[in-house]
């Protein structure tokens, strides 16, 4: 069954992959437009505005793959329905890692502006230490870390990252598909234990991941939740992105009637209720603790995403800050606790792409406020603006790499021989038959 | 639109034409096929039999335990804090290590009865009263310490906001009092959740009752329970909004006991991941608690078939998952502490695994990390008295790392000439001994007589309870 | 049971959870409305056969959550307004240079509160709905009432239900296969 045919969407003037392919065309080219300028202007924002895009989408699959990963290890009962959709979306993960690779390419062959991302990369750039502007070089905190934050190293652990979610994806798509073939239950107890393994595994490449994309940017500050707040955030995105998917081929394709919007669709937003309570916890804690102690070496994170220090007055990333707590936490919660926002699709849809929208203001707000080093500043750096031109940069990748994942995705439904749900999973009955 | 989205649509034939769900050999939750009847009476059985003379036994000697927690506050209260080993630099010794110990071990009770229900857990019905059980008897252990610890125990009702007698009111910006509010929050909410969800099972025995005060004492606490579907209708939904309330509180609970260090500004105890990681930690106690609690009384009453072998292979697993999570937060400390560059915090880390408490650092890794690794394979998780062993490991081990916690940061902090060296006293070792006692005489009143587990949910996981039997 | 007494119901019993979840369906639509279900444990979907659904094809769901909501609110805003009170407004006192009020700093005592008032509405909202507690009720009367916290299943058509006939609803409660099918009677001393 041809992707088109299956989403249901054939007839039209161009298909949907097509389509996307187009929009991936244009955003990476955009994008990469903007590296390229980045790396002949030393201007970091196009940089930022690239990590930012990739990793919305390599958070969505991160979450997946955990989520298809817990559904596995926990023997769940309703999920089978809803996890094969999931499993077609793993496949996206080999073609984050390629829209990865312009970054690590300019950190080996970026010459004078190799540092221009993370700027402990070169031990030229400039970082602002307690008032005056220092090299990186001479910064002892950086020496300290050395042995850690060094090119090799860090190209060595990226490649070990991608390797471990795309290893896993593929397991969990093999395990998945083949059992669709031959109906043999050795899969299902193979999937159980590669996840079992995987989740460690997992959760360690995501955590540091998540330390060496976006804590390093600022590499003075640390945080020992961060990996936690990621992996909260990527399950949120995940399911976020599951029920849209699920909606959109339960109206259109086979799906319909095997996926119960009273029952699956209900207990998936009662999972994204959980992890927006949890999201919230890591957060707020992370924030109440920094908050309590008080010690500049790490309050500086965080004041930067409130006041402008040279002048103490407020920036735009105050507002960024108050919209993260109302938006992605409050409003979210608020309106899924109501039944009736659970399991009425277009009730639930609007809530779950707010929750996307959110989290992508959510990663923007940890990537991209910065200090830029400024030796005229009474603070020794200024303070990057909300809305730069790393916004449209952003953008650009943002739909490129949205395109690319797309694509892939239909790919996966067309070219992988799977069924829509998965039929020979031992627990396919109860998956159907699951009702509220 | 929503009308037509929500209508259940057919599925298509064809496909559902393909569904061979491959076998799969899983145990059931209840074993040998056992009727309605048959759970009812063995249940019932448990506390309408004649007091067993192995409970009278073990009564008597738990009430002389505890006797060592009457003496050791007895000595306490008539002769000063001073009785405990805690001095400068060291003033929080055991006490609050104990603290600590016994919150957290009431967490797996919360874990099993809120979280696991959310997650549609089944596994779950036959150990979940007993876990809540004790967690409210694990808290009101816990409970002894902060009491106590204040000194002069008569004016322990300063910590509530109430002014005292200069018109003073708490201070809220301390984490203490904040533990205050999170601690009578989770005692009151554990025993509303273990209550409510007893209630049926309470006006079961009241209907079986023979004996007048059966009748009286059932009938009382029952609040005249009809099992109609109006009652059960309206008691699944406040179920569930308690279950959901729990698992928000029992994350929150351990969180604050955290601030508690955390707020601290001292190397070892400010970093942020402490809320989630105490969380876990907790829960890997209370498993290893619930194991070391269940499997005997599993053994004791021929539960057998009630608490099988995919019972203990999922708490097995649990334990491992929570134990390898703190093996994962202690990993993130020394990493963040190396890579934060600060040297008080390298140094606290250091300290911690060669400084000198190190037997208590590695009996804390080995008990907490190394030992739940073995639960990995499926024959030692099948031998059940193992498992009851490192159930005990675990105990232990959790106890060490909150000791560890508490005193190798404050034994060594910032100036080495205010360095100190913290022994416990005997009333100390009297004190926290005794809570065995106190805790093992609850949980056999208990046992006596109240219902072991929950009627209503152990019947629910059985094909009788499927309104659709034979119909799919 | 004696002839006593004033007339409460008459009975059916069933053995098997599929059996009454069958049955209810037809006295719903027979036009019953004062009747009831006695189960020994929570029948999935019971509700959605005795009661329906409503207009939009949801299940009629309980109504315990407004009590817990309720509480909840009242909870925060008790938190709120005890750190206000006492630390800022009564008795001020400076500690740890922070600001004598604020929502960061008590957040934990919010939301212990919210956590104890929704849990206590929760509890009693239950008991409300219940009309808890009621020590004794007609049917405990019955001299099978016990088994249905065991193992049997009950249905109780009252006499107050307007449709409710001695002889009809006794035949009718016989065709859609109930056992022992009798009345219960309250006595009057109550």
């Amino acid at each position: 069954m041809s992707a088109d045919e299956t989403i249901g969407i054939s007839g039209g003037k161009t298909d949907l992959s097509t389509k996307c392919l187009g929009a991936a065309a244009i955003g990476l080219g955009g994008g990469l437009i903007g590296i390229f300028m980045g790396v002949a202007n030393g201007d970091k924002n196009p940089f930022l505005g690239w990590l930012w895009g990739t990793t919305f989408w390599l958070s969505i699959a991160i979450g997946m793959l955990m989520l298809v990963m817990l559904f596995r290890v926990f023997n769940s009962q309703w999920t089978p329905v809803v996890r094969r959709q999931m499993e077609h979306c793993l496949a996206v993960f080999p073609w984050l890692g390629l829209c990865f690779l312009p970054l690590i390419l300019v950190v080996w062959f970026g010459g004078d502006q190799a540092g221009v991302l993370w700027n402990w990369v070169n031990p030229a750039s400039d970082v602002p230490v307690a008032g005056e502007v220092h090299k990186v070089g001479h910064d002892v905190l950086l020496q300290k870390k050395s042995s850690y934050l060094n090119v090799f190293f860090f190209s060595i652990r990226v490649i070990g990252y991608f390797a471990i979610f795309c290893s896993l994806s593929y397991w969990m798509r093999k395990v998945s598909f083949t059992q669709d073939r031959d109906g043999d239950s050795k899969w299902t107890q193979l999937g159980h234990n590669i996840s079992a393994a995987g989740l460690p595994a997992g959760a360690l490449a995501l955590t540091f991941g998540a330390f060496d994309w976006f804590m390093s940017l600022e590499y003075h500050w640390f945080s020992t939740m961060f990996g936690v707040w990621f992996f909260a955030a990527s399950i949120r995105a995940g399911l976020a992105v599951a029920i849209i998917l699920c909606f959109v081929l339960a109206t259109r394709t086979d799906l319909k009637g095997f996926y119960n919007f009273k029952a699956h669709q209900y207990d998936l937003a009662c999972l994204s209720l959980a992890f927006t309570v949890f999201w919230a916890y890591i957060s707020f804690s992370q924030y109440f603790l920094i908050y309590n102690a008080n010690i500049p070496e790490e309050t500086f994170w965080y004041v930067i995403r409130e006041i402008n220090p040279n002048t103490g007055e407020r920036t735009g990333w105050f507002w960024v800050s108050m919209g993260l707590i109302f938006g992605h936490f409050l409003i979210p919660f608020l309106s899924l606790l109501w039944y009736r926002n659970k399991v009425e699709p277009n009730k639930t849809l609007k809530i779950v792409v707010w929750i996307l929208c959110f989290h992508l203001l959510d990663l923007y707000w940890n990537i991209i406020p910065g200090r830029i080093p400024n030796s005229e500043s009474a603070v020794g750096y200024d303070i990057r603006y909300v809305l730069g031109t790393q916004l449209i940069w952003g953008l650009f990748t943002l739909v490129g790499v949205g395109g690319l994942c797309i694509w892939a995705v239909l790919k996966s439904y067309r070219e992988s021989d799977a069924e829509i749900i998965p039929v020979r999973d031992p627990r396919i009955k109860a998956s159907i038959n699951y009702h509220e | 639109m929503s009308s037509a989205t929500t209508d259940m649509v057919k599925p298509s034939a064809e496909i559902l034409k393909k569904v061979k769900p491959a076998k799969l050999d899983e145990v059931p939750l209840v074993l040998n096929k056992r009727s309605l009847h048959w759970i009812t009476e063995k249940i019932c059985g448990i506390v309408e039999a004649k007091t067993p003379s192995w409970w009278w036994w073990c009564f008597i000697f738990s009430l002389l335990i505890a006797s060592f927690t009457g003496m050791g506050l007895l000595v306490l209260v008539s002769s000063g804090v001073g009785e405990w080993g805690n001095n400068n630099p060291v003033n929080w010794g055991w006490a609050i290590v104990n603290f600590v110990f016994w919150i957290g071990i009431g967490h797996a009770g919360t874990l099993i009865s809120a979280i696991l229900c959310l997650l549609k857990q089944k596994w779950r019905t036959s150990i979940n009263r007993g876990s809540e059980a004790m967690t409210v008897f694990a808290v009101m252990c816990a409970g002894i310490f902060p009491l106590f610890h204040v000194g002069r125990v008569w004016f322990a009702w300063w910590l509530f906001p109430i002014p005292n007698a200069n018109n003073i009111w708490p201070q809220f910006k301390s984490p203490l009092e904040w533990d205050v509010f999170a601690v009578s929050t989770y005692f009151t909410v554990s025993i509303l959740f273990w209550y409510m969800g007893m209630i049926p099972d309470l006006a079961v025995l009241r209907d079986r009752a023979q004996k007048m005060w059966r009748k009286y004492f059932y009938g009382f606490l029952s609040m005249g329970w009809n099992n109609s579907n109006t009652h059960w209708r309206n008691f699944e939904m406040a179920y569930l909004l308690l279950a959901g309330l729990s698992t928000p509180l029992v994350l929150s609970v351990h969180t604050i006991v955290s601030f508690d260090f955390a707020i601290a500004n001292l190397p070892g105890w400010h970093t942020t991941i402490f809320p989630p990681y105490f969380v876990a930690g907790a829960i890997f106690s209370g498993f290893g608690m619930v194991m070391t609690l269940l499997l005997p009384v599993r053994a004791v009453f021929g539960l057998h078939d009630l608490i099988n072998q995919k019972h203990i292979d999922n708490m097995c697993k649990i334990t491992l998952a929570t134990g390898s999570l703190v093996g994962y937060a202690y990993a993130m400390e020394f990493f963040i502490a190396w890579y934060g560059a600060n040297s008080y915090e390298g140094f606290a880390f250091i300290n911690r695994a060669f400084g000198n408490y190190w037997w208590a650092y590695w009996i804390m890794v080995s008990c907490n990390v190394i030992c739940p690794q073995l639960l990995w394979f499926k024959a030692i998780r099948e031998n059940t008295p193992l498992v009851w062993v490192i159930s005990i490991f675990v105990n232990i081990g959790m106890w060490f790392e909150r000791f560890v916690i508490a005193n190798t940061t404050l034994s060594r902090d910032f100036l080495p000439s205010s360095w100190g060296y913290y022994s416990p006293t005997v009333v100390d070792i009297f004190t926290f001994f005794g809570t065995f006692g106190f805790f093992s005489v609850l949980f056999l009143l208990f046992l006596r007589f109240l219902p072991l587990m929950p009627l209503a949910e152990v019947k629910s996981v059985t094909p009788m309870a499927d309104p659709h039997a034979g119909k799919h | 049971m004696a002839n006593k007494g004033i007339k409460y119901g008459l009975t059916a019993v069933f053995n098997t959870a599929s059996d009454i979840y069958t049955a209810a369906a037809k006295v719903r639509d027979a036009g019953y409305t004062s009747w009831e279900c006695y189960t020994p444990m929570p029948v999935h979907g019971l509700d959605a056969q005795m009661y329906g659904l409503d207009e939009k094809g949801f299940p009629i769901r309980s109504k315990v959550p407004r009590f817990t909501l309720i509480g909840g609110v009242t909870g925060f805003f008790t938190g709120m307004f005890i750190v206000w009170y006492m630390n800022a407004y009564d008795y001020p006192l400076i500690a740890g240079g922070k600001p004598f009020f604020s929502p960061i700093f008590p957040f934990p005592v919010f939301y212990e509160l919210t956590i104890l008032f929704a849990a206590f509405g929760t509890l009693f909202g239950m008991f409300f709905l219940n009309r808890l507690p009621r020590h004794n009720h007609p049917v405990f009367e019955h001299p099978k009432f016990g088994r249905t916290g065991d193992d049997k299943f009950m249905i109780v058509i009252e006499v107050e239900d307007p449709k409710f006939d001695d002889e009809e609803t006794k035949s009718f409660l016989n065709d859609i296969g109930g056992k022992s099918v009798g009345l219960i009677r309250e006595p009057e001393e109550f």
